[in-house]
């Protein structure tokens, strides 16, 4: 297979590290060859964080060509227009449609966030899905599984790895009091999109 | 059995030593290379320490290596010029048991001050460098590592980089093994060796020439460390470490030398890789180390002119390279976009931290502030920016002394404080501050102490006596040590209450005396219990926007108005005690002026 370059993007605290660890585990266990890299030091303290996972029959590079970026699967609207610029044309565009407010600085220009952060993103990337991914998580009574989501939903859309493999990366993730609800998470996930219209959610 | 499992760099070079049946390990915590001695803990099977400093570690390593365990150092690029004074005499006495120093460099510096090569080092030092190109050789090169230390009678560098470190790949391992111990080798004092005196210290030095030679013959000869990959002979790439694959990925059909051991550079290989290509080029990530040592051999490759000697390569960067675009922008570091018309979202001080009240009261009181290395080094960032400088651990102390030299030189009535987190003064702020009492100094520093060496991912630290292993270790009372070594007054000031702060800031700078004030808050990342109950805003907001002054990630702003998150926030209080119009609330808390001692 052609390698598969998915760039993961959040903030710190939604678990960008775990998820892309679970991804890159799943790609191993399916077989294919795997690269993956970040960066540590501030993924705790509500910075930006970004993960790369590459997969195929070969990959060599640890880091994604520029502009090569096959998935960009973000957990927060803003983070997925700030890496929209190295996602290719055709790529498959996956976004929670939580949006986290940056703190305020309270000093020099302050760039708001962009309130219609949805409609640019859906603009400049009509098929882009934008799910939500938080509130599922939120009815879940766990809102720090919408990274797991995120996954069932990109698990349908890249269903080279199928769902009992990521299942069984999901039950080896979390300690046994978090199993249940990451599983439902992913069923959730996977279920929005298996039966959900083709095309983006309609925007609010 | 051995599977095919992801690890990261880090994890790989544990399982190295692991492999390789090491007795003892020992760090400094510092990104990229933490992570090392973390799994090394974890896994169990061997000694594990943190030491309060690099050139603590190395020291006890060296002594392990005397007594005849084999011993693994990690520390991060900047760490090593710490350790520099016992690496550069540890490199003529040699070792006992295998000795092996990480060196963890952080190209891009994604957390690091600098991004100094440190290949230079091993050069210097004039010590065997093994580098690894992705996980498995992190395992591999590790072994390896330790045979050729003790083959060599040698310390051996194995630089990695933050890409390795921190990136994942397979690796053929078995853990569930256990690996047992490396026979320990007998200590016998060896006058000649160890003692570093002048005339002991000529003979090895020619003892390190000549090995130095013979670990370029391995180097030649060892086609698992250093090999050519024969393909297009129209083009030659010279490359080590990630480079390599960014190398492959860039150019899949090009003949490549890569070296796994690049130093002691393997001349007879580089001259007969060299002679078999039309056109040599070397990529490697920052300075033109092998650049410049293959055209010292009267070979004209082709390096920095075409690739940057500043951040990252990437595939992309090393294509460009080849095909003369001169374009690429300027590189800051892999993958980051420019996108200007999108907020920015940099770390911050989490909702509660302790640190930030300090900062504030350093901004209002207008201190000329020497900072340090450490979470609250984003004390320095919008809307706190309350520091002037920040240069290398322990530096604000030292800085704060030469500073108070210079402004009253000047005649400049300025005041300065010096700012410090706990592991940063056991690392080495207190040499800092035995200086300034030695020398009749009248500076205050302030150390921020939240239990825990929190920017690497909360290490224990002499200071909270618990050790690596999480056991219970002795521990070292920050005041008492300020006490015992001379400075009178010390003080602990809640740093959750802002009039006790100024008040304490302002009796300590007043005296012309050494002086420290201990802020003592648990960082909120280790203990998440909420100080008070979620802050209430009880008036209708006007928007004056003091609250935002201390940039709180709790306190969001809406139409001109402040708005709580109750999830975040931990009710620290902060916020209540600069709102103007008394429109918040937090219960259970009030707040005095601290007693004076």
């Amino acid at each position: 297979m052609e390698t598969c370059n998915v760039l993961l993007a959040g903030v710190g605290g939604h678990g960008v590290l775990a998820l892309s660890r679970i991804l890159a585990e799943g790609a191993l266990t399916a077989g294919f060859d795997v690269r993956k890299s970040e960066v540590h030091g501030m993924s705790q303290r509500g910075g930006s964080v970004v993960s790369e996972v590459r997969y195929g029959d070969r990959v060599a590079s640890p880091l994604i060509p520029a502009g090569g970026v096959d998935v960009l699967l973000s957990l927060e609207l803003l983070e997925a227009l700030r890496h929209l610029p190295r996602a290719r044309p055709d790529a498959l565009v996956l976004v929670n449609d939580q949006r986290i407010t940056p703190a305020p600085t309270g000093a020099g220009p302050v760039v708001a966030y962009p309130a219609d952060a949805r409609r640019r993103l859906e603009a400049a990337r009509p098929d882009a899905r934008v799910i939500p991914a938080h509130g599922i998580a939120i009815d879940l009574g766990e809102s720090r599984v919408a990274n797991v989501v995120m996954l069932g939903a990109f698990s349908v859309l890249r269903p080279e790895i199928g769902p009992g493999t990521w299942e069984e990366m999901i039950r080896l993730a979390f300690r046994p009091s978090l199993r249940e609800v990451n599983l439902a998470a992913f069923a959730r996930g996977r279920a929005l999109l298996a039966t959900g219209p083709a095309g983006a959610t309609p925007a609010p | 059995m051995t599977t095919r499992i992801l690890l990261s760099g880090n994890e790989a070079i544990a399982e190295g030593a692991l492999e390789a049946g090491a007795h003892f390990a020992t760090a400094y915590p510092g990104t990229p290379s933490t992570e090392i001695l973390e799994t090394l803990a974890r896994r169990g099977g061997m000694r594990t320490e943190w030491a309060p400093n690099e050139k603590v570690a190395l020291e006890s390593a060296c002594g392990a290596s005397l007594g005849g365990a084999r011993v693994l150092v990690a520390m991060k690029h900047v760490g090593v010029n710490v350790a520099a004074d016992p690496l550069f005499s540890a490199a003529y006495a040699g070792v006992n048991g295998g000795l092996v120093l990480v060196s963890a460099d952080d190209p891009a510096m994604h957390s690091s001050q600098n991004e100094q090569d440190n290949r230079h080092f091993a050069r210097a030092a004039k010590i065997p460098m093994l580098e690894p190109s992705d996980s498995q050789e992190a395992k591999d090169f590790t072994v390896r590592a330790f045979e050729i230390s003790e083959r060599f009678d040698t310390p051996v560098m194995l630089r990695v980089t933050t890409r390795i470190c921190h990136g994942m790949s397979p690796v053929e391992a078995d853990r569930d093994a256990t690996w047992p111990r490396a026979p320990m080798r007998p200590y016998e004092r060896d006058f000649r060796k160890h003692v570093l005196l002048p005339a002991n210290a000529r003979r090895r030095h020619r003892f390190v020439e000549q090995r130095m030679r013979e670990l370029e013959e391995l180097a030649t000869e060892d086609r698992e460390l250093n090999r050519i990959f024969w393909g297009d002979r129209t083009v030659g790439v010279i490359t080590s470490g990630v480079a390599f694959q960014y190398v492959r990925e860039a150019l899949p059909g090009a003949s490549v030398l890569k070296l796994g051991m690049p130093h002691p550079l393997p001349r007879a290989l580089v001259r007969e890789f060299a002679a078999g290509v039309d056109e040599l080029y070397v990529v490697e990530e920052l300075d033109p180390f092998l650049e410049e040592q293959v055209r010292a051999l009267g070979l004209p490759a082709v390096g920095k002119e075409i690739f940057p000697a500043t951040g990252e390569l990437d595939p992309d960067l090393v294509a460009r390279g080849l095909r003369g675009e001169d374009d690429a922008p300027e590189p800051i570091g892999a993958g980051v976009v420019s996108t200007p018309d999108l907020p920015p979202r940099p770390p911050v001080l989490c909702a509660g931290c302790g640190h930030r009240g300090v900062f504030y009261t350093f901004s209002k009181l207008e201190l000329v502030v020497t900072g340090d290395i450490g979470c609250y080094t984003l004390g320095a960032l919008p809307p706190l920016e309350a520091m002037d400088s920040c240069l290398c651990m322990g530096a604000s102390v030292g800085m704060a002394h030469g500073m108070e030299i210079a402004l009253r030189e000047a005649g400049d009535a300025r005041r300065v404080v010096g700012v410090i987190g706990d592991s940063t003064f056991m690392h080495s702020g207190i040499t800092g501050l035995i200086n300034i009492v030695y020398n009749g100094g009248g500076s205050t520093v302030v150390v921020l102490d939240n239990g825990t060496t929190a920017m690497t991912g909360h290490q224990g630290h002499p200071g909270t006596g618990v050790t690596a292993s999480g056991a219970r270790g002795g521990r070292v009372d920050i005041a008492a040590l300020c006490r015992a070594i001379g400075v009178r007054r010390v003080r602990e000031v809640d740093p959750y209450d802002l009039g006790a702060l100024e008040s304490a800031l302002e009796e300590e700078l007043a005296v012309d005396e050494p002086s420290v004030i201990i802020c003592r808050a648990v960082c909120r990342l280790v203990d998440r219990t909420p100080i008070a109950p979620s802050v209430r805003l009880e008036i209708e907001c006007p928007g004056c926007g003091t609250c935002f002054e201390l940039g709180c990630p709790a306190l969001d702003e809406r139409d001109g108005a402040a708005v709580i998150d109750p999830e975040a926030c931990c009710g620290c209080g902060l916020c209540v005690q600069v709102c103007p119009f008394c429109g918040l609330h937090v219960e259970g808390r009030t707040f005095e002026a601290a007693p004076v001692p």
